[in-house]
């Protein structure tokens, strides 16, 4: 039989196993293989490596899945937590924009008034509406991006040993 | 089956702790054998089971439906243990996956449920057969397993092992050739 034959054969044999073959190659594979025991022993090779692989089975202790049940759990009710908190930041942070917006006319022209009575230099009243402005933005930026580096820190590997 | 998905990412999406429950339950074998496949050590694939699971809470929102959860799950173990063994020993990933190098032994799975095969190749044989696993290139033993064992098909190996198709298939040729070979020659 020509050599090229059985090449084709045992190519065949691993790629069913691998990725399949079509119906034709099937069907050419189950006649050569009815005639050349060589490439049937190469089936028999196949299947007991097969059967190997799968014999690798486990045992697992079983709290580990009542651990791992309540960590999840226990980590579900701290990230809904968390989200409330982040939520009810986010609303006082919009109202407090949109407070900020609406009374804007009225804030310049109290610290326009105080300036005038109190004869300070137009910069000194205007920089003091500017800083009334955007220090309490300034401390929520801080405060959020501390609280998203804390939550970061936690998601890491605490757990695991080093 | 897509159905299944589609439920699984909406229970996903609103963290329901009912489903978690199940999934974790329905993951308690495959899961651990695959992370011990990685690890070659119990008490760290313990350690990231339970991590690969606070992972899926924590990323719930990302699943794709698109693909099996299975595949998503050993992807995000697969990550973790990398990542893991990373900091460990900050090799390439082929040293990784051999920890303590020559003369450590690997610790591989207890048995579990028996199998026809497994009733038949007990004891001494069993042993053998999980030394010769160990002796194969870590890249095919991890796709020969996901493919044989967890039945996936190439393109979620593809996935979980972030490589090319092509890649997938050159490990999965190499692993059954480098198996049969080893089988050949301790006679199993």
């Amino acid at each position: 039989m020509n050599p090229d034959v059985h090449v084709r054969a045992c190519r065949l044999i691993d790629a069913s196993h691998v990725e399949g073959i079509s119906a034709p190659e099937r069907e050419w594979l189950d006649a050569h293989l009815a005639e050349c025991t060589a490439c049937r022993a190469r089936v028999h090779a196949n299947e007991r490596a097969l059967r190997a692989v799968r014999s690798n089975t486990v045992s697992v202790d079983p709290a580990l899945v009542s651990t791992t049940q309540a960590r999840v759990r226990l980590r579900a009710g701290e990230l809904r937590e968390n989200q409330v908190r982040m939520r009810a930041l986010w609303i006082s942070c919009t109202l407090s924009w949109v407070l900020g917006v609406a009374s804007a006319p009225l804030v310049w022209r109290t610290f326009q008034w105080i300036g005038l009575h109190a004869a300070l230099p137009n910069l000194i009243w205007e920089t003091a509406f500017a800083l009334w402005w955007l220090l309490p933005a300034g401390v929520v930026t801080v405060l959020v991006a501390w609280n998203q580096r804390r939550t970061a820190n936690q998601e890491g590997f605490t757990s695991l040993p080093q | 089956m897509k159905e299944e998905t589609r439920e699984i990412a909406r229970g996903l999406r609103r963290r329901d702790p009912d489903l978690l429950d199940e999934l974790i339950a329905r993951y308690q074998h495959r899961l651990p054998r695959y992370l011990w496949t990685l690890t070659g050590n119990r008490g760290t694939a313990e350690d990231l089971f339970q991590e690969t699971w606070i992972r899926v809470l924590e990323k719930c929102h990302q699943y794709n439906p698109r693909w099996r959860f299975e595949t998503w799950l050993f992807s995000i173990a697969r990550n973790l243990a990398i990542d893991l063994l990373r900091r460990r020993q900050p090799e390439s990933l082929d040293a990784l996956l051999h920890p303590g190098g020559e003369g450590t032994a690997r610790e591989w799975p207890d048995r579990e449920s028996a199998t026809p095969y497994e009733t038949v190749a007990t004891g001494e044989q069993s042993e053998r057969i999980k030394g010769i696993l160990q002796r194969l290139p870590p890249d095919a033993r991890e796709v020969l397993l996901l493919r044989f064992q967890e039945d996936l098909d190439l393109s979620e190996i593809a996935e979980v092992v972030k490589a090319p198709l092509s890649t997938v298939k050159s490990r999965l040729y190499r692993g059954l050739e480098a198996l049969r070979n080893l089988l050949e020659e301790e006679s199993v």
